[in-house]
């Protein structure tokens, strides 16, 4: 079977709420689908009691032709043993040219799974994709700390690649997709991941991938009462407290909050950067942000080539400076 | 009990050399060992302590890798080897996970558990560990971050991403993926870089671990890189300078933006 088609994972959460990035993926490869010739948009859902009709609507609102539905009482929560086989063997019955899965931590271990038991070339959080020589497909990632950025070709079918949420916009169309349930023998894969204890954290509130506003501290905030004034700050604009890798090496923030590309990529109206230089591979994570305020006091750190706004200047004077001004306005 | 860990080293990233493919040149860069690998090869030992086992550390470079198994064994594992072939260079993470997986097959056939350390410094893409447990037909954990129980025949560990903390058992042989900061590696004793001073340690080529030209190196690597490039995406931006402006000037332009 000649290859066709752009697979999606179209990962869920535990209330079968599909993912965001899974939005962001379909709108992307409908961009892609223009460029290459005759080629169908499918998302495969994998879990347990699926409403079918919303999730063909809803996936079919964002590009998606084809819905292609795996539902079992196994597979209720993730499991990885199940969900990569199944995914694997979903991409063998429908040979696609491009798969796409969101770069969570449950899609880069089926990505990788899927991978090899294909045997085929996987990129890994792609900052952007596009179709390049030979309608293949072109990923861009950052490479060596991010400090270069190099565009990957692969020279295998399915052509594979991983994307943070965020990198991408979703954006609504008006379509209805199709339809198709595939049966996969579960009894025959065999499990060998028992989960005895499971705890869903409560921080979707806090997750920095979706706030409006961020204030975010670097190497820069890592010593005195820095962070303290970052809280400060963030408590006063209703913002998120985020930082570089420094920040969460050094214990001033949780591996969580981290932005960049080893940490989480972040889209929200305004970004302040404290004491960040942006030399490293923060930059790729703050990009897509609406508006950037740069407050650092080395007028030559490459973050400045970002800012819309940018202040040369002492965190620690001008942060408290700032917190007045806030507190200020509010009163009036 | 047979325990591997794979470790990677990094080059010292403040200065890139290229080779004319595009890819790294490690020759011409100083490495250090990939700072979560440590906390593997740390998982590995508490392990040791706790019941019989033989930790063997693995790393696939150029002949200078050997600086990094020198490391290992000063930390006190019971051998380390090479894989070293010119052969392999370029290998992306799918001809990386095929030279690795052979080993395990061809050198250490009983091994019960492999230790990954989470993810590259370099790369970043975490995807080598679930590459290789899926070319050996093993189940893997990523992001462990607590060890709970070994037996011969199961491990009980903790896998923590910021969504959710799961506990799991899972049947040997399996492969883990250590997370940062959770194992601190120990600071290797004098007697330990005594012992690794003078260690042999053995280079294998990918005829003693039985790979194909290939499967291996540019050959065996699907993907490769087209160009490399430097980002330049600037704002256009307004600057101003806090000891020339007052941060209440500066802020009626903050608040247009909030």
């Amino acid at each position: 079977m000649e290859p066709n088609g752009i697979l999606i994972y179209a990962q869920t959460d535990d209330d079968n709420r599909i993912e965001p990035v899974v939005k962001e993926l379909l709108t992307k490869a409908c961009s892609l689908k223009e460029k290459i010739w005759n080629q169908r948009i499918m998302a495969c859902v994998i879990g347990e009691r699926i409403n079918y009709e919303e999730m063909i609507k809803e996936l079919g609102a964002y590009g998606a032709d084809e819905v292609i539905i795996v539902s079992d009482n196994r597979l209720k929560t993730y499991n990885k043993t199940y969900y990569s086989e199944i995914f694997t063997q979903i991409a063998k019955n429908h040979p696609p040219r491009i798969i796409l899965i969101g770069a969570t931590s449950q899609g880069k271990d089926i990505a990788a799974y899927v991978s090899t038991k294909l045997e085929t070339g996987l990129t890994a959080d792609c900052t952007d994709l596009d179709i390049g020589e030979a309608n293949l497909l072109l990923s861009t990632r950052p490479t060596f700390g991010g400090q270069l950025t190099a565009d990957i070709l692969c020279k295998t079918f399915p052509q594979m690649a991983t994307v943070q949420q965020n990198i991408f916009k979703a954006e609504k169309i008006d379509k209805t997709a199709v339809a198709k349930f595939d049966w996969i023998d579960i009894d025959k894969i065999e499990n060998k991941i028992e989960v005895i204890n499971r705890v869903v954290k409560k921080n979707s509130s806090e997750n920095i991938a979706n706030a409006d506003i961020i204030v975010a501290g670097g190497l820069g905030a890592c010593r005195d009462n820095g962070f303290a004034l970052i809280h400060e700050l963030a408590r006063k604009l209703n913002a998120s407290v985020a930082g570089t890798r420094v920040a969460f090496e050094k214990g001033y923030i949780l591996k969580s909050q981290q932005v960049g590309q080893s940490g989480k990529i972040v889209a929200p109206k305004v970004y302040i950067a404290v004491g960040i230089s942006g030399a490293d591979q923060q930059l790729v994570g703050i990009k897509n942000s609406g508006k950037i305020i740069v407050i650092n006091n080395d007028k030559n750190a490459p973050i400045f080539k970002y800012a819309d706004i940018g202040i040369v200047g002492d965190l620690f004077k001008v942060l408290p400076e700032l917190i007045k001004e806030v507190d200020k306005d509010k009163e009036v | 009990m047979n325990i591997a860990v794979f470790i990677k080293q990094v080059p010292d990233t403040t200065d890139v050399k290229w080779t004319v493919n595009n890819n790294i040149d490690r020759t011409k860069m100083d490495s250090v060992i990939n700072p979560v690998d440590k906390e593997a090869i740390e998982a590995a030992l508490r392990i040791k302590e706790q019941l019989d086992a033989k930790v063997t550390v693995v790393t696939m470079g150029p002949k200078k890798a050997e600086d990094v198994l020198k490391e290992a064994v000063a930390m006190g594992v019971d051998d380390a080897f090479l894989l070293c072939d010119s052969k392999f260079a370029g290998s992306d993470t799918l001809a990386t996970s095929k030279v690795l997986s052979a080993s395990i097959k061809e050198l250490l056939p009983d091994t019960k558990l492999i230790i990954f350390g989470q993810s590259a410094q370099d790369g970043e893409t975490g995807q080598t560990g679930p590459c290789v447990a899926a070319r050996l037909n093993l189940p893997s954990v990523g992001h462990v971050s607590e060890i709970v129980e070994i037996t011969e025949e199961k491990i009980t560990v903790v896998s923590e991403t910021d969504k959710e903390k799961i506990t799991l058992n899972v049947t040997l042989p399996a492969v883990l993926c250590i997370y940062n900061y959770v194992y601190p590696p120990r600071i290797p004793r004098v007697c330990g870089y005594v012992k690794a001073q003078d260690y042999n340690y053995v280079t294998y080529n990918m005829y003693d671990i039985n790979v194909m030209d290939s499967e291996t190196g540019l050959k065996g690597s699907p993907t490769y890189v087209s160009k490399v490039f430097k980002c330049n995406d600037t704002r256009n931006g307004m600057l101003f300078d806090a000891g020339e402006t007052s941060v209440s000037e500066i802020y009626q332009e903050i608040k247009k933006v909030l």
